[in-house]
C-alpha cells in the first residue's frame, strides 16, 4: 500500500527510500548493467528523471511499469508520481489551495493518492469513458468529490458502517462499501 | 437485464411505439424476458441502439422473434392487468368493501405468479401486494422489539445508500450548502437529526480540512434513536468521526442525543453556544413529523412537526439543509395514496435496477418495502412515511402563513454542478439532475424522486450575522472555551 495511515506516517515511507536509495547504489556500483561505454545513458541511472518520466503516464501504463524490476516498483510507488497522476485527470484547480501541501497531507491521512486513484479515479475515469454520450465526457470529476469519495471509504474502513456489531456478525460479515458502485460492470444498454 | 447468449450478441430493445400503452396514466413497465436463447429486452433504448439492432434483425431467424415478441407482449398485458387489479383492490378497500377487495386481491395474487420477478413491475407489485393483503387479513400488529428494528433499519439504510445515488446526492448536496453558508467562520456547530452511521460527515471534514483559510473548530450534535442497554452507537459513531478529523487535522468535538421522536429534543439539549456558525441538517426526517393533512390550513392543530420548526428557528442557524422524497403520499384517501405510492416505488425501484447493473438489490428493495408497508397499512398515528412534494414543504417552511421564521437559500451552480457529476458515476444513463428555484431535485426519467432544499433563519433587526464580528467578540473566551469542549470530547470519549 502505498499511503499508510495516520498513525505511522513515516515507517512505510521510508523503508520504500531506503530500498531505492540501495538498488540505486547497487547499479551505480555493479558498474551499469546495461551501458557499454562511458557515452551510454542508462535510464535506472537517475531515479528521479525516471520518476518524472513515470508521473506521466496513465494508471494502467504506470501499474505496469512497476513490474518491470525492483527499480521501477520503488519509484512506482512514490505517492509522488501519483498525485501528478491524479491533479492531471481531474478538473483544473479552481482555488489555488487544491494541489498544495495542504491537499497533500490530507490525502495521505486518508490512506493516500495511490489509494485515492486505486478506488476512487480509476474506476470513475473508467466509467465515465465507458459512457458513450458526449455530454457524459464533458462532466470531468473534480478532485473535491473524489476526495469526498476516498474520505467515506477511510470512514468506512475505520471501522464504521456496519449497521451495529452483533446484528452484522450474525448476517455473516460482508464489508460493506459505499464505493462498490463504481466497480461494478456498468450496463452500456 | 441477462445479457444475450453465445449465438444473439446484440441486444433486443423495447419498441415503444408498438406498446400502445398510455403512459400518462400507467407506470412504466420495463419487461426483462430471458428465455432459452438467452435474448433480453433493453428497456431504455435510445435511437442509435434501435437502429443498430434493426439492422441485425434480418440476420434472425423468424421463429425465435416472434416467440421473442410474443411473450414481451405477454409480460406487458400481465403487468397492466395486475396494477389494474391492484387498483381496483385499492378502490374497494377505501370504499370499506372487503369482500370485493379480497377478490381483487385473490386475482392480484394470481396475475403476480404471471410477471416475471425480474421486471422491475414485478418487484415493486410483490410488495404492493404483500401490503395489501397485511392491511386486509393481518390484526393489528404490535410494534416490533426496537433493538432488532435498529438494528435492521441501519444495516439496510447502509445498503440502501450503497445502491443507488440518493442519499449520496443528499448528503452531497446538503454539505455543499453548509461548506458555502459557513464561510470564514471559526466555529461551526452542527446539528444531524438522523446521525445513523454518519456517512454524511467524513466528506465534510475532509471539505473543511482543506478549505482555503485553514479548518475551523467543528462541533457535531447527532440525534438519534436510544441505544440497547449495553451499546451506545451515537458515541460509537462519534468516536469515529473524531478519529477521522484528528487524522486530517480538524478540531471536532461531538455530542449525542438520543430522543425517540424529534419533537421530543428541545433546544437547551443542543446547548448551542453564543458565536457559533449554527447548521441544521435533515435528510428524509420531516416527513415523519406531519399530521393527516386537513382541508383548512388555519386551523390546523400543532403538529410535531411545528414544534421542530420552532426549535430550528430557535437556534438560528446559518443553514437549515432539508431533503425530502418528491412524492404527495400524505393525502388522506386511500386510494389516492396508493396510486401515488405505486407510480413513485415503481420509478424508484426501476431506477435501483439500472444503478444495480439489472441485479437488483435485495436489501435496498427491503428498506423501501418498510416504507411501501407503512404508508399502505398505516392509518392516523400509525403511519410514519408522510412524503409531500417540494412545493408544500416551501410553503410550510418559508411561506408568508408559515411561522417557522425561515428564509429560503438557493442552492447555487457548485452543488448543482457537484450533483451532476456524482450522478454521472452511477450507471444507467436515467438519472437527471434539475435545478427548481434554487432546490435541487434528482429524478428518473423526467420524474423527480428527491429534493434537496436549504433555509436560513430569518433576517431581524439586531441580529448580526457576520462570523467575523461575532469572532472578535469572543476572541478572548475562545481558547478557554476551546480548552473546555477539548476537555468534554476527551470525557465524552473516555465514558463508560
Amino acid at each position: 500500500m502505498g499511503g499508510a495511515g495516520a498513525g505511522a506516517p513515516r515507517r512505510p515511507g521510508e523503508a520504500v527510500e531506503v530500498t531505492e536509495l540501495e538498488l540505486r547504489i547497487q547499479l551505480l556500483g555493479g558498474g551499469g548493467v546495461g551501458g557499454a561505454g562511458s557515452g551510454s545513458y542508462n535510464i535506472n541511472d537517475n531515479a528521479d528523471i525516471l520518476a518524472e518520466i513515470l508521473s506521466r503516464l496513465d494508471g494502467r501504463s504506470l501499474a505496469a511499469a512497476a513490474c518491470v524490476c525492483r527499480l521501477w516498483a520503488a519509484v512506482a510507488r512514490r505517492d509522488a508520481v501519483w498525485e501528478a497522476l491524479c491533479l492531471r485527470h481531474v478538473g483544473p484547480p479552481a482555488p489555488p489551495a487544491a494541489a498544495g501541501p495542504a491537499t497533500r497531507a490530507v490525502v495521505a491521512a486518508l490512506g493516500g493518492y495511490r489509494r485515492l486513484y486505486r478506488l476512487c479515479l480509476g474506476p470513475a475515469l473508467d466509467r465515465l469513458a465507458q459512457a458513450q454520450a458526449q455530454a457524459a465526457r464533458a462532466h470531468h470529476l473534480s478532485l473535491s468529490l473524489s476526495l469526498s469519495l476516498f474520505s467515506i471509504d477511510c470512514y468506512e474502513r475505520l471501522g464504521g458502517g456496519g449497521g451495529g456489531g452483533p446484528s452484522a456478525g450474525k448476517r455473516g460479515r460482508q464489508q460493506p462499501s459505499s464505493l462498490l458502485f463504481l466497480c461494478k460492470p456498468v450496463d452500456v444498454s | 437485464m441477462a445479457m444475450g447468449g453465445a449465438s444473439f450478441p446484440f441486444q433486443w430493445p423495447e419498441e415503444p411505439a408498438d406498446a400502445g400503452l398510455d403512459d400518462v396514466t400507467l407506470p412504466p413497465l420495463p419487461t426483462a424476458v430471458p428465455d432459452a436463447a438467452g435474448i433480453a429486452a433493453a428497456y431504455y433504448a435510445d435511437a442509435a441502439t434501435y437502429m443498430h439492432a434493426m439492422q441485425h434483425m434480418e440476420a434472425l431467424p423468424d421463429f425465435a422473434a416472434a416467440l421473442a415478441a410474443m411473450r414481451r407482449e405477454e409480460e406487458e398485458a400481465a403487468g397492466i392487468r395486475l396494477v389494474h387489479l391492484l387498483m381496483s383492490c385499492a378502490g374497494a378497500v377505501e370504499a370499506g368493501d372487503h369482500a370485493g377487495a379480497s377478490a381483487h386481491l385473490a386475482d392480484a395474487h394470481a396475475a403476480l405468479a404471471a410477471v416475471s420477478p425480474t421486471s422491475g413491475i414485478g418487484r415493486v407489485a410483490v410488495h404492493f401486494t404483500a401490503a395489501l393483503s397485511r392491511r386486509l387479513f393481518s390484526p393489528p400488529t404490535p410494534s416490533p422489539p426496537p433493538a432488532a428494528e435498529v438494528a435492521d433499519g441501519a444495516f439496510l439504510y447502509h445498503r440502501f445508500y450503497e445502491a443507488g445515488p440518493y442519499l449520496k446526492f443528499a448528503h452531497f448536496t446538503a454539505n455543499q450548502a453548509i461548506l458555502e453558508a459557513v464561510q470564514g467562520c471559526r466555529h461551526v456547530h452542527i446539528i444531524d437529526f438522523s446521525l445513523m452511521q454518519g456517512l454524511q460527515w467524513p466528506a465534510l471534514i475532509q471539505a473543511l480540512a482543506l478549505r482555503p483559510g485553514g479548518p475551523p473548530s467543528l462541533r457535531l450534535t447527532g440525534i438519534g434513536p436510544p441505544s440497547p442497554p449495553g451499546r451506545d452507537d451515537l458515541r460509537d459513531v462519534g468516536v469515529r468521526l473524531a478519529d477521522l478529523a484528528r487524522s486530517v487535522r480538524v478540531h471536532f468535538s461531538f455530542r449525542g442525543v438520543a430522543a425517540n421522536r424529534l419533537d421530543e429534543v428541545r433546544p437547551w439539549m443542543l446547548q448551542v453556544s453564543q458565536g457559533e456558525a449554527v447548521a441544521v441538517n435533515s435528510v428524509l426526517q420531516l416527513h415523519r413529523l406531519l399530521a393527516d393533512d386537513p382541508s383548512a390550513d388555519d386551523a390546523r392543530p400543532r403538529a410535531p412537526i411545528d414544534a421542530v420548526l420552532d426549535c430550528v428557528a430557535s437556534v438560528r442557524p446559518r443553514v437549515f439543509t432539508v431533503v425530502e422524497q418528491e412524492a404527495d403520499h400524505n393525502k388522506p384517501g386511500f386510494l389516492d395514496r396508493f396510486t401515488e405510492a405505486l407510480f413513485y416505488y415503481s420509478a424508484v425501484f426501476d431506477s435501483l435496477d439500472a444503478a444495480s447493473g439489472g441485479a437488483g438489490d435485495a436489501a435496498a428493495e427491503a428498506y423501501l418495502e418498510l416504507e411501501i408497508c407503512d404508508i399502505v397499512c398505516g392509518e392516523g398515528a400509525d403511519r410514519r412515511e408522510r412524503h409531500e412534494p417540494l412545493r408544500r414543504w416551501r410553503d410550510r417552511l418559508g411561506g408568508p402563513r408559515a411561522g417557522a421564521g425561515l428564509a429560503a437559500v438557493p442552492l447555487g451552480a457548485n452543488a448543482l454542478r457537484q450533483a451532476r457529476m456524482l450522478v454521472g458515476l452511477f450507471s444507467g444513463e436515467g438519472h437527471c439532475v434539475e435545478e427548481a428555484e434554487g432546490c435541487l431535485t434528482l429524478g428518473w426519467h423526467g420524474r423527480p424522486l428527491f429534493s434537496a432544499s436549504a433555509w436560513r433563519a430569518a433576517e431581524e433587526n439586531n441580529q448580526s450575522d457576520s462570523c467575523n464580528a461575532d469572532g472578535s467578540r469572543r476572541a478572548a473566551a475562545a481558547p478557554v472555551r476551546r480548552a473546555i469542549s477539548a476537555a468534554a470530547a476527551r470525557a465524552w470519549v473516555s465514558q463508560s
